[in-house]
């Protein structure tokens, strides 16, 4: 599989390192609401089709960006830095 | 009594090229350009195999990558190679091929007794016969069924073959080099693309080859020619495409013709890809169809037109379509007396005439009802209205053509069946995917070369500049005509009548799954191993599949196929492996002291990919020995030790001391300028991450320590923050790890070995306290001192640039000689710190929270981190949970072991326990075992007896609970 | 003065057909990251996207990421900037001949090709699952930047790629 590096270009998927979901907002640091926590840490849909997730170009540029991607034909749709 | 004989006729052989190689103990010729196969038929050898199951006679079937019979063991020693297919095999000098499956040889072979026994070893019958009569009967009868099974043998030589690899990309990769590839390929080349033209074959031509046509011939030399001509072309001969990927990506098995690798394997990225790989003739079904000399037609026009091999006397042809004529016509040519019996009831008018002129007798609306003869086929007897028996040398079979589809549906788009060719076609081409040829059901020559140019328009635009090639001047191409036969054998003699010859496969079989209730084609193929071979049924899959449609009343469309999936063809395990064999498994990573170590007596321990001193010899042979006199050194004295595989990173910035505020659970906003402070992080979920020092070296410049097992991660981790999320701190990491080398300089001693090493800087107590950090220049090189203990002794750090860190090393250990400073290794580091009672990565597992390391009171209550919410889930606050407590062994002359697991003394040594041990030592200190564990409750059981149970040794140790803190609980040593 | 050591010291060096890889040492690497400002106008110009390389005065300078450039060469004072130095930090090894870049696809999924990948161009990748970042500056020159602790596997599996060329 190909990945886009918003700054680097097409890689091969091997230079990159795979971070999870990325569709929720983090919640701001000091909140100290475990349900907000619990909820953005625990609760996601993993759905079988698009899906926003975050991705690191670690052997590249290092920087980490958002992609689009779809979890059953790996197809890119779309993506951020 | 051969069948076969090489004739004098211009072909693709050179005959001015004598090759010898061995068959089966005896030296036998060829020439240049034979296959082992053509050249094993030119020699008369027919009886080449015995089938897998039944060991029945057999011989080549083919002329391609389609052979089921014909493998055999060629190459010795590390170069063995089993199920070398002979129909592929380029015959090269020095080649010993032996046959396989037959003792003591493949005329005489004892288990053809098997045959007797062939009611008992019908489809599944392992699952059926070999079940009593105990319950565990089957594993007696495994190794006997085992041994006897399989076809070639694997050695346990090591493959001594170099096997290369590369990755490559294109603009257009042309699979398949016959008529439509090569068009392809021109086409496309003409454009100046990068195009790479791959080819199975050590010949490029594909079914040209075998066309036996001057025309053609010259037609083939031509686009050869241009392709060599063109700088952009790569043209990949004896290079199978294994499989296609994701976004184009093409796996490729090259066989060099000279070069230091025996196999590359090529990573092809290819803009877009032609798949021009063409059709693959099905065997007819019919008893005894499975007889040496029993051959596909299209093989024996290939052996006649491609390698000069004829039968000798006479061939009788059995067909269901028109393509086989060719191969009537070409034998009848070439003086064999030819038959036809054919299928069909009527057949056009041309091919009647033409035959009629070449005399060729045809026997319409009729088949093969047998096979005579065992080791060499000697006569069919015909079946339908002519019931006739006719004696020849080989039998020529065509059921029709399957179209190649296998690569076309590796991205999983499943093939269709088109009736009107009667065959699978592939059900569509991904984006940038294109076919051209007889892999789409095209069989007329011209019109897949002219294909093949669509083809190519179509992958690259520029190519609609480019003008038509020239067709070669041959006849108008004949339409494809075909009645579908799928099974032509009669009902009593069903279990002779062969549907995979691989895997001894008959339509009794086929019959006998469908009756038990295995009908849809994947349970077909797995209960009758049917296309599992190492052909995966390339000559069997359509036949059956069909069988199966047909039994349960289904279109083939409604039978579906079974996936293809990559390797379209064996692939040795070398090849996948490469060059990443042996040392070149796994990148090393090594410590810049590592040559000093070598040098200087130590033996190493991998630690993830690093290779770190584990101890050295001056203090004793055997890790056992040698860490307790490194221990008694550090404790007593002074030692140094490398601890450059810390991870550390530089966090700068006018918000840094914010950002590890938020990261640690401890406060580091107020950390002075010139102090390190113990620090650990929890991940969102409130399990720890990680622990480490980190030292504040001005207002906007912190120095970070990290474990090693965990450096890497960190360091994503903190990138992970900054980018995503906490974009408005101004803050930059960057990793250090490669740039410094530390050193541990440890023992009552550290401070004085210091002064003696670095006589010109105060490193008094008042100057550099208890987890200060001092940095000055030495000869030139910037040093930092850290004043840290892992061991709990007094002692220090000493980083500097790695460059620098062996001189430096080197330096000290020169000017403490007088102390009798020594190095000391990973195993005596290790047991320093659990005497000490320092969590590290044996228990920091990613499972165990701040309150289970017994580090709670470590986070700040008033400030926010990382972790803080949910650090206090009711989970992670359950009072059960285990946390960590020092044990030490209370049984003299027992051990404690990592991994215990522990009981309280009145528990049933049973099940799960309350908890295990984390790390082990023996004490110098306390001469005894010590340990660090987790435990249900943690110290609520201090003093308490417990079990350490370990049942691989069968152990079960009587200790006590004590505070992980062995020595030194107030810190004296370290404050001196 | 304290013995500077690289870690290929024991390293030799391979002469081959058209292809010879030795290390090339003692170069000056400095990171600097923030106030690009200030960085621009005491080097007169910087890169301005990753992948992007600009040589002058002496210096090389590469934009291996959003945030960060790296100097190879004398450092340049720009107080406001973060300097970091990272010489020690990184091994260069020099390949040099027609055969360079059948070698370099052995080892990287990045496509190699004189057109593709020309002087003036650096690309950041993996060698041997470690990073590297991989300059040309000629036809036939590259530069490979391993990361010290890694170096000698990075030479060795360049070096054994290279087999097919051995004298």
């Amino acid at each position: 599989m190909r990945v886009p590096c918003p700054h680097c270009g097409e890689r091969d998927v091997a230079e990159f390192r795979y971070g999870g979901d990325a569709s929720k907002m983090r919640p701001t640091h000091d909140t100290g609401d475990l349900k907000q926590w619990h909820d953005y840490k625990f609760v996601f849909d993993n759905p079988k089709g698009p899906h926003l997730e975050y991705w690191q170009h670690v052997y590249g540029c290092r920087q980490w960006f958002k992609l689009n991607r779809n979890t059953a034909t790996n197809e890119i749709i779309g993506g951020e830095k | 009594m051969t069948a076969f004989k090489r004739i004098d006729k211009q072909s693709h052989i050179d005959r001015t090229k004598l090759i010898s190689f061995q068959f089966d103990g005896k030296m036998t010729n060829g020439f240049a350009g034979d296959t082992l196969a053509s050249a094993l038929l030119a020699n008369g050898k027919t009886l080449l195999g015995r089938s897998f199951k039944y060991h029945r006679p057999r011989g080549i079937i083919g002329a391609g990558i389609e052979e089921p019979n014909a493998l055999f063991t060629t190459g010795i020693g590390g170069r063995t190679e089993p199920n070398t297919i002979s129909t592929t095999a380029e015959l090269k000098s020095g080649i010993t091929a032996k046959s396989q499956n037959a003792w003591p040889s493949l005329n005489f072979d004892l288990m053809a007794v098997n045959q007797l026994l062939s009611p008992l070893f019908g489809a599944g019958f392992y699952y059926k016969t070999f079940m009593g009569p105990f319950k565990k009967s089957w594993m007696m009868y495994e190794p006997i069924i085992r041994k006897a099974a399989g076809l070639g043998a694997a050695l346990p030589d090591l493959d001594t073959a170099r096997y290369d690899m590369r990755y490559m990309f294109c603009d257009v990769l042309v699979i398949g080099s016959g008529p439509a590839g090569l068009a392809a390929a021109v086409t496309a080349a003409r454009t100046g693309a990068r195009v790479v033209l791959a080819e199975q074959d050590f010949e490029f031509g594909g079914s040209i080859l075998s066309s036996g046509s001057e025309e053609l011939e010259r037609w083939r030399k031509t686009q050869i020619a241009e392709l060599e001509k063109s700088s952009e072309v790569r043209l990949l001969k004896r290079t199978t495409a294994q499989g296609i990927y994701d976004d184009n990506l093409v796996v490729l098995n090259h066989t060099p013709e000279s070069h230091s690798a025996l196999m590359i394997t090529e990573q092809l990225r290819a803009r877009t890809i032609i798949m021009a790989t063409g059709a693959i003739e099905r065997p007819l079904v019919f008893a005894n169809n499975d007889r040496p000399g029993v051959m596909l037609a299209s093989a024996l026009r290939t052996y006649l037109n491609r390698f000069s091999v004829a039968p000798k006397k006479r061939a009788v042809i059995v067909t269901n379509n028109d393509s086989a004529y060719a191969t009537a016509f070409d034998l009848a040519e070439h003086d064999v007396a030819v038959t036809v019996a054919e299928h069909r009831s009527a057949l056009s008018g041309d091919l009647l005439a033409k035959a009629a002129q070449l005399g060729i007798a045809i026997f319409p609306s009729c088949g093969i009802s047998d096979v005579v003869g065992e080791k060499q086929m000697r006569a069919v007897r015909l079946s339908g209205r002519h019931a006739v028996t006719i004696e020849c040398d080989v039998l020529g079979m065509s059921g029709g053509w399957s179209p190649a589809v296998h690569l076309t549906s590796h991205g999983g788009i499943k093939p269709k069946f088109d009736e009107k060719i009667a065959a699978f076609i592939p059900g569509g081409f991904a984006k940038s995917h294109f076919g051209a040829g007889a892999v789409k059901g095209t069989f007329g020559l011209l019109a897949a070369i002219r294909e093949g140019e669509v083809a190519a328009r179509a992958a690259l635009p520029e190519c609609k500049k480019i003008k038509e090639l020239d067709l070669p001047a041959i006849r108008e191409d004949r339409k494809y005509s075909i009645q579908p036969i799928w099974n032509a054998a009669e009902k009593a003699n069903e279990k002779y009548a062969f549907v995979d010859f691989q895997n001894d496969v008959t339509v009794k079989d086929i019959r006998g799954a469908h009756q038990e209730g295995y009908l849809s084609v994947e349970h077909l193929k797995r209960y009758t191993t049917l296309g599992m071979g190492t052909d995966q049924g390339k000559t069997s899959n359509i036949n059956a599949l069909a069988m199966m449609a047909d039994l349960r009343g289904l279109a083939m469309s409604q039978a579906g196929t079974t996936t293809f999936r990559p390797p379209y063809s064996p692939i040795t395990v070398g090849a996948i492996a490469g060059r990443t064999v042996a040392a070149h498994f796994r990148p090393k990573r090594l410590s810049p002291l590592h040559d000093w170590h070598v040098n200087n007596g130590a033996t190493f321990i991998e630690a993830g990919l690093w290779m770190r001193a584990w101890y050295y010899n001056w203090a004793g042979n055997t890790p056992e020995a040698a860490y307790i006199k490194e221990m008694e050194l550090v404790r007593q004295n002074v030692g140094i030790a490398d601890v450059s595989t810390l991870g550390k990173i530089d966090v700068q910035g006018p918000d840094a001391a914010e950002f590890l505020n938020r990261v640690y659970v401890n406060g580091f906003a107020k950390l002075p300028v010139g102090r390190a402070r113990y620090g650990v992080m929890l991940n969102d979920d409130g399990v720890v991450l990680d622990d480490g020092t980190t030292s504040r070296i001005n207002d906007t410049q912190f120095y970070m320590t990290t474990t090693t097992a965990q450096a890497g991660e960190v360091m994503s981790w903190l990138e992970y923050l900054l980018q995503m999320h906490w974009t408005d701190l101004d803050v930059h990491v960057t990793s250090l790890t490669d740039q410094w080398g530390g050193m541990a300089v440890s023992g009552p001693n550290s401070r004085r070995a210091l002064q003696l090493a670095f006589p010109e800087i105060d490193i008094t107590n008042e100057a550099l306290p208890y987890l200060g950090v001092m940095d000055f220049k030495f000869e030139g090189v910037g040093v930092r001192v850290l004043r840290l203990s892992f061991s709990g002794e007094l002692a220090y750090e000493v980083h500097c640039s790695a460059d620098y860190t062996t001189a430096l090393w080197e330096h000290i250990l020169n000017a403490a000689a007088p102390l009798g400073i020594k190095p000391y290794g990973l195993e005596a580091l290790a047991s320093l710190r659990i005497e000490k009672g320092h969590v590290a990565g044996a228990d920091l597992d990613h499972r165990n929270t701040l309150d289970d390391l017994g580090l709670g009171k470590m986070a700040g209550k008033d400030k926010a981190y990382i972790g803080k919410e949910l650090r206090f889930r009711e989970d992670c606050q359950a009072p059960e949970r285990w946390s960590l407590v020092g044990i030490e062994c209370m049984e003299d002359g027992a051990k404690l072991r990592g991994g215990a697991i522990l009981f309280a003394a009145t528990d049933e040594i049973k099940g799960h326990g309350r908890g295990y041990i984390t790390s082990v030592t023996w004490s110098t200190e306390l001469n005894k075992y010590i340990a660090l564990a987790l435990y249900n409750g943690g110290m609520k059981h201090e003093g308490k007896e417990i079990i350490c149970a370990f049942p691989l040794k069968n152990e079960n140790v009587k200790a006590r609970i004590v505070s992980p803190h062995f020595i030194d609980k107030q810190g004296e040593r370290l404050h001196a | 003065m304290l013995k500077r050591i690289s870690a290929l010291a024991s390293a030799v060096s391979f002469n081959g057909n058209d292809l010879s890889i030795s290390e090339s040492p003692d170069f000056a690497l400095t990171q600097y990251a923030g106030a690009e400002k200030e960085l621009k106008k005491a080097l007169g110009k910087i890169p301005a996207r990753v992948g992007v390389i600009l040589e002058h005065d002496g210096r090389i300078q590469l934009r291996t990421n959003p945030a960060q450039i790296w100097l190879i060469g004398e450092p340049i004072e720009a107080e406001a900037c973060i300097s970091t130095p990272l010489s020690s930090s990184r091994t260069r090894i020099a390949l040099q001949g027609k055969n360079t870049r059948v070698v370099l696809a052995k080892l990287c999924a990045i496509d190699f090709h004189p057109k593709q990948f020309k002087a003036d161009m650096f690309v950041q990748t993996a060698i041997h699952h470690t990073p590297a970042l991989i300059h040309c500056f000629g036809a036939d020159d590259f530069h490979i930047y391993a990361m010290r602790t890694f170096a000698l596997s990075v030479w060795e599996a360049v070096t054994d790629a290279a087999l097919e060329f051995s004298a």
